[in-house]
């Protein structure tokens, strides 16, 4: 037994260094887009949507993937921040430096509020609270017509400017989006392996267990929410500046639906996974659903078929295979 | 008195699980809580750790009325417990299993910071406590690919962790095979005798209760039907029938 425990750690170290380099090797690739579709500018464009796509994943890994908590409606906070950035945009200033961190502070008020009274419920109450939620907030939209805009949308939200400097180019929006991708993937990992972090995977592994060491479930599982629904704020108002507009869509239960479907795909509690998964079907999904209209079906059959083969997801499966391969090639070499 | 309950009541619908029930603990004893199946062993431990909150009747521990106490609450004041299923994470390494207890009792479970120095000693004492289990050499092994002893030995390390006055262990040698039980069993007695820890124990191996309890209750129909030393409740007329029934369990 202890015998190749106490190898394991090299093994562990070599691992450690290969993943580091891969990530770091992802990591360039992702910065390098700008350089080589300098002159279709589209395409730029959705790989910036690509990336909100994949900070809004990571934002919901950051509670499912801990805690273990489902949202059906993480749109909501996405959406609330878009709408919120929007505005404060529209009426106070167009300086981004100041709109992002009201909106995240907004957030973190009203998610603390709202995650009170949902992160004591359990289980499928609480999954179908957060779809409640998500509704709500779309509902709210057209409640408030006058300022959102309706089914409109709401249009008109200024350039945004950084320290004074107006943030209109693709190439900048992309690279500032992308920065701000992996400061959170930074973020994610560093808590992961923090106290909090751990106290996280705790309550999801086992909640009962958990709090009969002397975690305090309810306050941690509200941090892990409010931590989520902040990035997802953020995400919301970085899209709404950088698109200009904001829309009722994305408040909708189908956007939540997306994003849950990213995590799982990617592989949830993986926190690369997720950011994976989003940004590679955000962009699969534009060019399929130019080619045909019944994108939706192949994506959900695709969903199906990952769910049942792959539960971990696609980042799980390539794991293991990946771990396959790495133990067969140390079985030959021993 | 460490612990002292006194008319604890938990009705289930009809069923009276548990029926005033008063329950004293002397500190640093072996007491055991024996009975058929049923009897509301488990039931008594959950009113008595937070898990339920009791309708009639009231907890002290350590001179505090704990009555109603969260289990978090009271795993901060020193009152631990293990489950008769056992209840480990099982997807994170025995050593993180043992960590988690250690940084929640030092409070530092909510930081998003810790020293290379507190986490080494973190894990220096967890290895200390894994050792006095029996588990050195399985640290890294997942939680739930341990065999079931290990994993009984585990829970029971988990509630050491948290530095306990007194642990309630729920039918820690269940499922085990005779070896095994043995060094559990004596795992149990060095526990006392080391740490100075209380032990309440529900247990159905008669032979084993009476060899290692100071103090034996016995619970049925949600009562309790005797409360004396081993030596007395071996010549006790109704736990005698409690056995003749045949519903103790071996
Ligand atoms: N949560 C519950 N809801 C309803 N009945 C319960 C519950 N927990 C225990 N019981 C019942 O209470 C009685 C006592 O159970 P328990 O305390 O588990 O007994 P023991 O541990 O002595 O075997 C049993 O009849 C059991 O079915
Ligand atoms: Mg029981």
């Amino acid at each position: 037994m202890s015998d190749h425990t106490a190898t394991m750690p090299m093994h562990a170290a070599a691992d450690r260094r290969m993943k580091g380099l891969a990530l770091l090797v992802a990591a360039a690739a992702g910065a390098s887009v700008p350089l080589w579709t300098g002159n279709v500018p589209f395409v730029l464009i959705l790989a910036s949507q690509a990336v909100i796509a994949a900070i809004v994943a990571l934002s919901l890994d950051l509670l499912m993937g801990s805690t273990g908590l489902l949202s059906f409606g993480h749109a909501a906070w996405y959406g609330f921040g878009a709408y919120l950035t929007g505005l404060a945009a529209k009426m106070l200033t167009p300086e981004m430096l100041l709109l992002l961190p009201l909106t995240v502070a907004v957030t973190i008020l009203l998610s603390a509020i709202i995650g009170f009274v949902l992160v004591r419920q359990i289980g499928k109450t609480f999954a179908i609270l957060t779809l409640a939620l998500g509704q709500i907030m779309f509902a709210l939209v057209f409640v408030m017509s006058g300022i959102t805009g309706g089914e409109d949308g709401l249009q008109g939200i200024p350039v945004p400017t950084a320290l004074g400097f107006q943030i209109a180019k693709p190439a900048v929006w992309y690279w500032l989006l992308y920065g701000i991708l992996l400061a959170s993937l930074a973020g994610a990992f560093h808590i992961r392996r923090s106290p909090l972090g751990k106290s996280w995977l705790a309550i999801r592994e086992n909640t009962e267990r958990a709090r009969f060491i002397g975690l305090d479930t309810g306050t941690l599982k509200l941090l892990s929410y409010v931590v989520s629904a902040s990035l997802a704020a953020l995400a919301g108002g970085l899209f709404a500046l950088f698109n200009g507009a904001a829309s009722p869509d994305m408040l909708n239960w189908f956007e939540s639906g997306k994003v849950l479907m990213y995590v799982v795909l990617g592989g949830v509690g993986t926190i690369i996974g997720p950011v994976i998964g989003a940004a590679v079907f955000t962009v699969t999904e534009h060019y399929v659903s130019s080619v045909t209209n019944s994108w939706l079906i192949y994506f959900g059959g695709f969903f199906v078929l990952i769910v049942i083969v792959a539960p971990g997801g696609l980042f799980g499966a390539g794991a293991s295979l990946w771990a396959r391969i790495t133990t067969a090639r140390r079985g030959a070499s021993a | 008195m460490i612990l002292e309950a006194t008319n604890i009541t938990k009705h289930f619908g009809g069923l009276k699980a548990v029926n005033g029930v008063d329950l004293r603990i002397v500190p640093a004893s072996i007491h055991s809580i024996i009975g058929p199946n049923g009897a509301g062993k488990t039931t008594l431990f959950n009113l008595i750790t937070g898990a339920i909150t009791p309708a009639a009747g009231t907890v002290m521990f350590d001179g505090v009325d704990i009555t109603g106490w969260s289990p978090e609450r009271l795993a901060k004041i020193g009152l631990a417990r293990t489950f008769q299923r056992t209840s480990v994470f099982r997807n994170l390494s025995v050593l993180e299993n043992i960590a988690l207890a250690i940084r929640s009792r030092e409070g530092l479970s909510r930081s998003i910071w810790q020293s290379v120095r507190s986490e080494e000693a973190i894990a220096a004492e967890a290895m200390e406590i894994l050792g006095r289990v029996r588990l050195r050499g399985y640290e890294n092994s997942k939680a739930g690919a341990l065999a079931h002893g290990y994993q009984r030995a585990l829970d029971i390390a988990i509630g050491l962790a948290l530095k306990p006055k007194l642990i309630l262990m729920d039918e820690p040698l269940a499922g085990m095979s005779r070896g095994d039980r043995e060094t559990v069993a004596a795992l149990i007695t060095s526990l006392r005798s080391a740490l100075g820890v209380t032990i309440v124990v529900v247990e159905h191996d008669v032979s084993m209760v009476m060899r290692l309890s100071d103090r034996i209750t016995v619970m049925q129909h949600g009562q309790v039907i005797a409360d004396a030393p081993p030596a007395e409740i071996r010549d006790n007329e109704a736990v005698r029938k409690a056995y003749l029934h045949g519903s103790f369990a071996t």
